[in-house]
C-alpha cells in the first residue's frame, strides 16, 4: 500500500510523454445491405475498418453517454431492426481485446451464429445501407511531458481528448495487454498500482470522453493527497 | 400523449378554437428593421487561440504540429458565392485560419451570367435526386463559364480544392507536368441518389481530381480515386454561434415582433425547396392546433440560387395572414440577428428533404437547442434519433415532434449533446 506522503514525493522512474493521434476517414469500397452482407464485409474487410468502427467510433461520439458501442450494433439496431442481435454485438467491449484480428472475429462469431439460428434474416434489406469506412492515423506528440504526478495530472487535465483516446483506449492495441497507458506508467514507473487500477476500471461506455478525463484527474488527485 | 390547451390555438383557416378569439397583434410587429439595410463593418476572424476556450489548448497545438508538416505550401479555394449558404461561411473562417497556421490559402470564386446559374441550380437540384432532362445547351453553358473562369485564374497553389459542381470543370486547367499540384473535389451536397444524366456528364470530369471529399458516407459513388469523409463545422466564434448578452436577444426580438412569452419554433434556412420550409408550415398549422406557438421562419438567398425569390413567395401564400408566423428575408449580414433568434428560440427546426450536412443543425445543437430534422442527407450523421434531437420523415412526424417537445418540457431539457461547454 502506498502512502500519500509517498506519493507526492515519489519521482517515476522514467517521464510521460503525452502524445495524440489524428485520423483520415477513408470510405472504403465495402458495404452491407443485409446482414448476410455485413457477414461477408466483416470478413473481408481491413483491420483499419474494423478498428474504425469500434475504436474510433467512441472516439466520435465521445460526447454522449449511451447508444454508441460500436457502429455495427447501431446499424442492426436501426436499420435492421434486431434488438436481439444489436444487443449482443453491443456486449463486445473493446476493452478485452488486445488485437483487431480478435475483435473481427468474435464480431463475426455472433452474427453467424444469428444467422445460423434465424436464416430468414439474412436476406431481409436494411433500412439504410452500412459504408465501411477506415482511419488512416498520424501519431504526434504533444507539448506535455509529465516528470512528476503533479505534472501527469495537469497534462490529463489540459490534453485533447484525442490524447485522452489514444492513451486510454487505443493503446491497448499496441501494449497487446488488457490496460491503457496510463495506468501501465503508473504501475510500472511509478508504482502507484491502486490508482493504475482505478485507472483501469473506468467505465467509458457509460462516460462521455470528458467524463472519462474528469475521473482520472479525481483519482489522480486522491494519489496525490 | 398529452395535449395541452391553447392560448390562442386556431385551426388552419384561421378560426377560434376558443371561446375567445385571438388578440390582434400590435402594428409594430412586423416593422423593418434596421439590420436589414446597412451592413455593418466586417468583424475581424478570430485568432487559432481564441479557440482554446472552447476545444482546449491541447487541440491547438494538435492543429499547430499537424500544420508544421504543410508549412509553406499554398491552398486554392474556389466555390461559387462569396455570401450567403454554408461554404462561403466555412472558408470565410477557414482561409485565415489556414494562413495563421503558416499554410497560405487563396480564395476565389467563380462568375457566371442568370443562365450559368440557372443551369448549376439544376445541376444541385439534379444532383440531389430530381428528374433533369440534361440538354445540350445546358452543358454547353455551365462548360462555357467554366472555361472563362479557368482563363481567368491561375493555379499555382500547391493543392486545389474545388467546392461542389459549380466550378467542377477547372480540372481541366491541371497541367500535370507544369505543377505537381493535388486536386481536390469538396463536395457539400448529398450525392447518394444523383440524377444519373447529370452524375454521368460530371463523374468524367471528377474522376480526373486525386480525391474527393464528401460530407456523408452515404454520398460516396462508385468512383476511381479515393473518398474520404470531412464533416462541415460552424464557428463557435462568430457572430453567429457566439454567446450573446440578453439585451441583444430582446432587442432582436423587438425588432422581429417575436413574442418571447410564447414557445418559438425557428427554421433558419434559404428559401429553397430542398429545405421544406412550406412543409414547416405545414407542420406548425398542424401543431398548433393542440399546443400554442409561434413560427420563425428566417432566411435569405445566395448569389448562386436564382430560386430563392419565388420559393419565398410560395412560403409567403402557404403562411397567408397568419399572425404567428414571422417571415424574415435577411440579407447574408445578419448572422448576430440569427444568433439571437436561434438562442431565443424553444425549439429549432430543420426539415430539409435534401441536405449535404445542416450547419443550422450544429448551430442548434451548439447552443443547446432542441432540434427536429429531417432524417435525410448528413442530418442522421448529426443527430442520433431521440438522443441528441428528434429526425423526422413527414410533415405530420414534424408536426407531431412539435407537440410533444413543447409538452414534455423535462425531455427538452434532457436532450442533446453533452458539450464540454469551455475549457
Amino acid at each position: 500500500m502506498t502512502t500519500a506522503a509517498q506519493s507526492i514525493s515519489r519521482t517515476p522512474a522514467k517521464p510521460f510523454y503525452f502524445n495524440t493521434s489524428a485520423h483520415l476517414l477513408r470510405i472504403t469500397t465495402q458495404k452491407a445491405n443485409t446482414l448476410t452482407e455485413l457477414l461477408e464485409a466483416l470478413h473481408v474487410c481491413p483491420d483499419d475498418s474494423i478498428f474504425q468502427h469500434t475504436f474510433r467510433t467512441l472516439q466520435e461520439h465521445h460526447f454522449i453517454r449511451e447508444g454508441f458501442s460500436n457502429d455495427f450494433a447501431h446499424w442492426v439496431l436501426s436499420a435492421c431492426n434486431e434488438p436481439g442481435l444489436a444487443e449482443q454485438l453491443a456486449s463486445v467491449d473493446v476493452r478485452e481485446f488486445t488485437s483487431i484480428g480478435e475483435l473481427r472475429e468474435r464480431f463475426i462469431q455472433i452474427v453467424e451464429k444469428h444467422l445460423q439460428l434465424h436464416p430468414a434474416d439474412g436476406a431481409r434489406m436494411a433500412d439504410e445501407t452500412f459504408y465501411f469506412c477506415a482511419s488512416d492515423i498520424v501519431v504526434m506528440p504533444t507539448n506535455f511531458v509529465a516528470e512528476t504526478m503533479r505534472g501527469f495530472a495537469k497534462g490529463l487535465r489540459e490534453v485533447s481528448v484525442h490524447s485522452i483516446h489514444h492513451h486510454f483506449i487505443e493503446a491497448r492495441l499496441r501494449l497487446k495487454l488488457m490496460s491503457n497507458d496510463f495506468s501501465q506508467w503508473l504501475h510500472e514507473d511509478v508504482g502507484l498500482t491502486d490508482t493504475a487500477r482505478a485507472l483501469n476500471r473506468i467505465d467509458i461506455y457509460t462516460a462521455t470522453l470528458e467524463d472519462v478525463r474528469g475521473q482520472m484527474v479525481r483519482a489522480v488527485e486522491r494519489a496525490l493527497t | 400523449m398529452k395535449l395541452v390547451k391553447p392560448q390562442t390555438a386556431t385551426h388552419e383557416r384561421g378560426e377560434s378554437l376558443l371561446s375567445a378569439p385571438p388578440q390582434p397583434l400590435p402594428q409594430e410587429r412586423r416593422k423593418v428593421p434596421r439590420t436589414w439595410e446597412t451592413p455593418p463593418a466586417p468583424v475581424p476572424a478570430p485568432h487559432l487561440d481564441e479557440y482554446r476556450t472552447i476545444v482546449g489548448m491541447g487541440e491547438i497545438d494538435e492543429l499547430r504540429f499537424l500544420a508544421r508538416e504543410l508549412k509553406g505550401k499554398t491552398v486554392k479555394m474556389v466555390n461559387s458565392t462569396a455570401v450567403g449558404g454554408g461554404v462561403a461561411e466555412m472558408l470565410n473562417r477557414l482561409v485565415p485560419l489556414l494562413g495563421e497556421l503558416e499554410v497560405p490559402a487563396h480564395w476565389d470564386v467563380i462568375t457566371g451570367g442568370n443562365d450559368f446559374f440557372e443551369v448549376t441550380k439544376a445541376f444541385h437540384n439534379a444532383l440531389h435526386g430530381a428528374e433533369y432532362e440534361l440538354t445540350k445547351s445546358a452543358q454547353e453553358i455551365y462548360l462555357a463559364y467554366n472555361d472563362q473562369n479557368r482563363q481567368r485564374m491561375q493555379f499555382t497553389e500547391d493543392m486545389v480544392v474545388i467546392h461542389d459542381p459549380q466550378p467542377a470543370v477547372l480540372i481541366t486547367s491541371r497541367k500535370e507536368k507544369d505543377t505537381p499540384a493535388r486536386w481536390v473535389w469538396r463536395c457539400h451536397i448529398d450525392l447518394s441518389n444523383p440524377n444519373p444524366q447529370v452524375w454521368g456528364f460530371l463523374r468524367p470530369f471528377i474522376e480526373k481530381y486525386d480525391a474527393a471529399i464528401v460530407s456523408s458516407q452515404s454520398f460516396a459513388r462508385p468512383l476511381s480515386i479515393p473518398q474520404y469523409l470531412f464533416y462541415p463545422c460552424i464557428d463557435p466564434l462568430s457572430e453567429k454561434n457566439k454567446e450573446l448578452d440578453e439585451s441583444i436577444v430582446q432587442k432582436v426580438c423587438d425588432e422581429f415582433g417575436v413574442d418571447r412569452s410564447r414557445p418559438i419554433l425557428t427554421q433558419v434556412s434559404r428559401f429553397d425547396r430542398l429545405k421544406d420550409p412550406v412543409g414547416v408550415v405545414q407542420a406548425f398549422k398542424l401543431a398548433r392546433k393542440y399546443v400554442d406557438c409561434q413560427l420563425v421562419l428566417a432566411g435569405g438567398g445566395a448569389s448562386d440560387d436564382p430560386e430563392g425569390a419565388l420559393v419565398l413567395k410560395e412560403v409567403k401564400e402557404a403562411a397567408g395572414d397568419d399572425p404567428d408566423i414571422i417571415i424574415l428575408d435577411l440579407p447574408p449580414w445578419c448572422a448576430l440577428e440569427i444568433n439571437a433568434l436561434q438562442r431565443v428560440s424553444t425549439i429549432v427546426v430543420q426539415k430539409s428533404i435534401k441536405e449535404g450536412f445542416g450547419l443550422t443543425v450544429t448551430e442548434a445543437l451548439w447552443k443547446g437547442k432542441p432540434t427536429i430534422a429531417g432524417a435525410v442527407g448528413g442530418i442522421p450523421n448529426q443527430i442520433i434519433h431521440k438522443l441528441t434531437g428528434m429526425l423526422v420523415h413527414s410533415v405530420e412526424g414534424c408536426a407531431y415532434q412539435i407537440r410533444y417537445l413543447l409538452t414534455h418540457p423535462e425531455f427538452r431539457r434532457t436532450t442533446g449533446p453533452e458539450w464540454p461547454r469551455t475549457r
